[in-house]
């Protein structure tokens, strides 16, 4: 057996290998990718035979690919492609029984690979893509990573911990990001309140059907609370086809352009299944939707990364955002009463304005004179009245409480409220290469709230803002180290990678083909076989002309091309014969061919034998001057009758 | 492999007409590797398997054409083979031009295993392929089958030719006895007059000092183990006129013809003059390498059913 080959795949082995290890245990497919390159070690391991090795192969290839499933980042893909060629490189090695050079089985592979390459691209750019086959739990489900919870229940939260870790990253189309006090990013929004937690739980099963309005128990209160208002928008939930909300029809420029008035949106893997966003602007891909509640869900699995892109708001054609208007229901108002009796005698006082807005302006007002400070190392709240405990005792915590104790005042005062989760802020990055894009960390996670204004709708309310010294005081980073620095450098390039590779999902595809077919969609599979045998026809060209790419300096390639028209004609020089010999040969059978080669051969032998320089500039005069002697012999040949082809010197 | 028109002539160009090509089993299981990557990709709604899946799809169809290409215009013939031996590994020899490269060629005679797969640069190039002759006589090699799964081994290309020149094939040498014609004197040992003694194996003659390229064969142990010395047992074969074998009385011919093989071998290795009666050819005595290819050639194309007649 080759040893080139058998080392060469342990080495595809090793890199599929180190790509195992940032693999997330809570998928499925992590742990079958986790088998399968088990099961390649091991057969390698024992494999004697050729089909055993080739099976190897195939089975790092395969191996390859679902790691690229699991891992679309920049640094793993670049690892797999690695992998890949290596596997690749084995496996010629294996059939061509080429000795032990490394570097020219790499080189081949990669050759083979680039030959292949033009094709792979066209199939990849042109073939209409399938929708997947059915919903399959296992491979997507997953466990809750990092950030956000569906329940929120500050009092029993005794230090928040602060994790650097990242959590999305935007980059802005055309309008930028919004100004700094808007950087609000809703995920999760909690309506449930039962006096201590706040609960999203209708959004909490992950691949759940998503939003049917008669599965949906708020959707469904929502109806029966007012009837009337439901019919503004169907089925209760914002579609996100474009054509459905009076946008442009899928297709056409429904897919944005690079730099457009759109937000790229790359979060890491969160366990959750609504996804951040700005809660304006409108979802562009069929595997987002918007819900009544105003929560962007993601179809995706929560447990890698997802990538989603949202036309701005402004964009012509929009008209807001629709969950702003989605009234309220009686799960809005829902309050255990006598949970937290001060906190409900303070509310009694408010309600006694007349509208909601007045409410609202006294609770800040009471907000802002109390002596609140923030922390995030607040202690746990007592189990009985832990609001009562945080307003009127303690009067220190984080984000949470702020947005549960204000809530449920607000409940309390008869104004529908809700608390909703998500991040605030970022970081403004500006990479030496790639788009500028704002850095959403876990330490930007934030709650607030959401009150019920009739006529207006759903407002935000952040009570954490009301605290005295812009309050909510993130350990400002102020400046950054060279890790960060360098760290933000390749999310740059990771960002451009995301956007160029990740991006080019099933809508951008048909917009590709709109535009390149006009109005003729019949015509694709012409369009496809066309670019695939445009594809094979290149892939063969290239690899011949690599083939025939002669090699040393310019006089040698001119010998070689020499050589080879005369070979053409049937004319080769015998074994061990020196082209000096040759012409003495050749002068018996051919005089004027044989004169003709001479003019070539004694200048080139002067020239590389003899005693003058030979640096890249004689080279090329050279080179210049035998072109001509290998054109009148060419001239010479083409004039001749066609030989015999193969005429040899008797061996 | 076994499919397709067996070619006949001499010389052959591959191409086209008589070039074959399936995808291999490995072919079809890389075919189901790239299915498998393809669900997971349309599943996953994920652009790398799905590229990586396009990719293999594009090798498959790539190679089937590299791998065609390496018989492509490949020019065959046969070379001058030289004589063999019956039940023993034989060297056919294939002069092969390549016009371009070609990877992994391998070739195959017969039901024999075939050889290591070898890249080969454009040019002629003389291949010596092994077979196992059964039987003495102008033997044709049967059927050489060249083929190839490089680059990738998606694909199996392959071409049948039966070379048309055969190979003599000499009966396999054994030990055993043979008959002796009366013969004419020597004319060479005749005229030396007296019997004299040549180097030989037979009969012990006297000792000399031991050389290395005696061997340890001819080293007389038993006065080494005395302690006198290394030598060198000498032998001689007494000098006779003249053998003219025959095939050996009682013995079925091809048995014979196989003891007369050997003989001739041993007679032309000790530079001895020998003969050859078989039936009614008759080789009359001589040495050198003409004369043992001539009495071997003679083995070999005895005819049979004649042999037997004259036994009988």
């Amino acid at each position: 057996m080759n040893a080139a080959a058998v080392r060469l795949q342990w080495v595809a082995q090793g890199l599929l290998g180190v790509g195992l290890l940032g693999l997330q245990p809570a998928l499925l497919l992590s742990w079958l990718v986790f088998g399968l390159t088990l099961l390649a070690a091991l057969k390698l391991l024992e494999a004697r035979r050729l089909g055993e090795r080739r099976l190897v192969a195939l089975l790092q290839l395969v191996c390859a690919g679902l790691l690229g499933a699991l891992q679309p980042d920049l640094a793993p893909s670049l690892l797999q492609l690695l992998a890949v060629l290596v596997a690749l490189a084995g496996l010629l090695a294996l059939e061509t029984g080429e000795g032990p050079n490394w570097s020219l089985l790499l080189r081949r592979s990669l050759q083979v690979v680039a030959a292949a390459l033009p094709m792979a691209l066209a199939l990849f750019l042109l073939l209409p893509r399938l929708e997947p086959f059915a919903a399959l739990p296992g491979l997507g489900g997953g466990g809750a990573v990092t950030g956000l919870n569906p329940d929120l229940a500050p009092g029993s939260i005794a230090s928040l911990v602060a994790s650097d870790a990242a959590a999305a990253r935007v980059v802005f189309g055309a309008g930028g990001p919004p100004a700094e006090p808007q950087r609000y990013w809703r995920v999760l929004v909690h309506e449930g309140f039962d006096g201590e937690r706040w609960t999203a739980r209708a959004a909490a099963p992950t691949g759940a059907p998503d939003q049917d309005p008669a599965a949906d128990p708020a959707a469904a209160g929502n109806s029966a609370a007012s009837p009337g208002r439901d019919q503004a928008t169907p089925a209760g939930t914002l579609a996100a086809d474009p054509a459905a909300t009076g946008g442009t029809p899928t297709g056409g420029d429904a897919a944005p352009e690079p730099g457009g008035a759109t937000e790229l949106w790359l979060i890491e893997a969160s366990g959750l299944t609504p996804v951040p966003w700005g809660g304006s602007g409108q979802p562009l891909g069929a595997e987002l939707r918007v819900n009544r509640r105003g929560e962007l869900r993601h179809k995706g699995s929560p447990a890698q990364r997802r990538m989603y892109l949202l036309r701005q708001a402004g964009a012509p054609g929009l008209n807001g955002a629709s969950w702003q208007r989605q009234p309220p229901t009686m799960l809005n108002l829902a309050l255990p009463r006598g949970a937290n009796p001060r906190l409900e005698a303070l509310a009694a006082g408010w309600s006694r304005q007349p509208t909601a807005a007045l409410r609202l302006a006294a609770a800040e007002t009471w907000f802002r004179a109390q002596p609140f400070r923030y922390t995030r190392q607040p202690g746990s709240l007592p189990a009985r009245a832990p609001l009562d405990a945080f307003l009127f005792e303690r009067r220190q915590g984080f984000c949470g409480h702020y947005a549960s104790a204000f809530s449920a005042l607000m409940r309390a005062a008869g104004v529908p409220a809700r608390v909703v989760s998500g991040y605030q802020g970022g970081d403004w990055v500006q990479p030496l290469s790639g788009p500028a894009y704002l850095d959403i960390r876990q330490n930007d996670a934030h709650a607030w709230s959401e009150v019920w204004l009739e006529g207006e709708g759903w407002r935000r309310v952040d009570p954490t803002a009301w605290l005295p010294g812009a309050a909510r005081a993130v350990p400002a980073t102020g400046r950054i180290g060279p890790a960060l620095w360098l760290v933000r450098q390749w999310w740059g390039l990771d960002l451009a990678w995301g956007r160029w590779w990740m991006g080019f999902d099933r809508s951008r595809q048909e917009a590709l083909l709109n535009r390149l077919l006009g109005g003729h969609p019949e015509l694709v599979g012409v369009l496809v076989v066309g670019a695939v045998a445009l594809g094979l026809g290149g892939g063969l060209a290239g690899l011949n002309w690599v083939r025939h790419r002669p090699g040393g300096d310019g006089p040698r390639r001119e010998l070689e091309r020499s050589l080879r028209s005369l070979a053409r004609h049937g004319l080769e020089p015998g074994r061990g014969e020196t082209l000096r010999q040759w012409c003495g040969r050749l002068e018996m059978q051919d005089p004027a061919l044989a004169n003709a080669l001479r003019a070539f051969a004694e200048p080139y032998e002067r020239w590389r034998h003899g005693a003058g320089t030979r640096d890249r500039r004689s080279a090329r005069h050279q080179a210049a001057a035998l072109r001509i002697q290998r054109r009148r012999l060419e001239q010479l040949l083409r004039r001749q009758p066609a030989r015999q082809p193969a005429r040899r010197p008797a061996p | 492999m076994n499919l397709g028109r067996p070619q006949q002539g001499e010389p052959l160009k591959l191409g086209m007409r008589n070039l074959y090509i399936v995808p291999s089993r490995f072919g079809l299981l890389w075919l189901g590797g790239m299915l498998l990557l393809q669900v997971v990709a349309i599943q996953l709604q994920s652009n790398g398997p799905l590229l990586l899946s396009f990719l293999m799809l594009g090798l498959f169809l790539l190679t089937l054409h590299l791998t065609h290409f390496n018989l492509q215009g490949v020019e065959l013939r046969c070379g001058d083979p030289a004589p063999a031996f019956a039940g023993q590994p034989a060297a056919y020899p294939v002069e092969i031009r390549i016009p371009e490269r070609c990877e992994g060629l391998r070739l195959r005679l017969g039901n024999a295993e075939p050889d290591a797969p070898r890249s080969l640069q454009a040019g002629l190039h003389r291949l010596n392929v092994s077979w196992t002759p059964g039987q003495r006589g102008r033997q044709r090699p049967g059927r050489l089958r060249l083929f190839t799964t490089a680059p990738l081994g998606l694909f199996l290309c392959w071409s049948r030719w039966d070379p048309p020149r055969p190979q003599l094939v000499l009966p396999a040498p054994q030990r055993g006895p043979v008959g002796r014609a009366e013969t004419p004197a020597d004319p060479e040992a005749a005229g030396d007059g007296g019997p004299s003694r040549r180097e030989g194996a037979d009969t012990w003659q006297d000792l000399r000092p031991h050389r290395p390229e005696d061997g340890a064969g001819r080293l007389a142990w038993k006065l080494l183990a005395r302690g006198r010395g290394a030598h060198a047992k000498r032998f001689s074969d007494p000098q006779t006129e003249s053998t003219l074998l025959t095939a050996a009385a009682g013995v079925p011919l091809e048995q014979a013809l196989e003891h007369l093989c050997e003989a001739i071998l041993r007679l032309h290795g000790e530079g001895a003059s020998y003969g050859l009666v078989l039936g009614n050819r008759v080789i009359p005595p001589g040495r050198g390498r003409s004369q043992r290819d001539r009495c071997l050639e003679l083995l070999a194309l005895t005819p049979a059913a004649s042999g037997e007649a004259a036994q009988a």
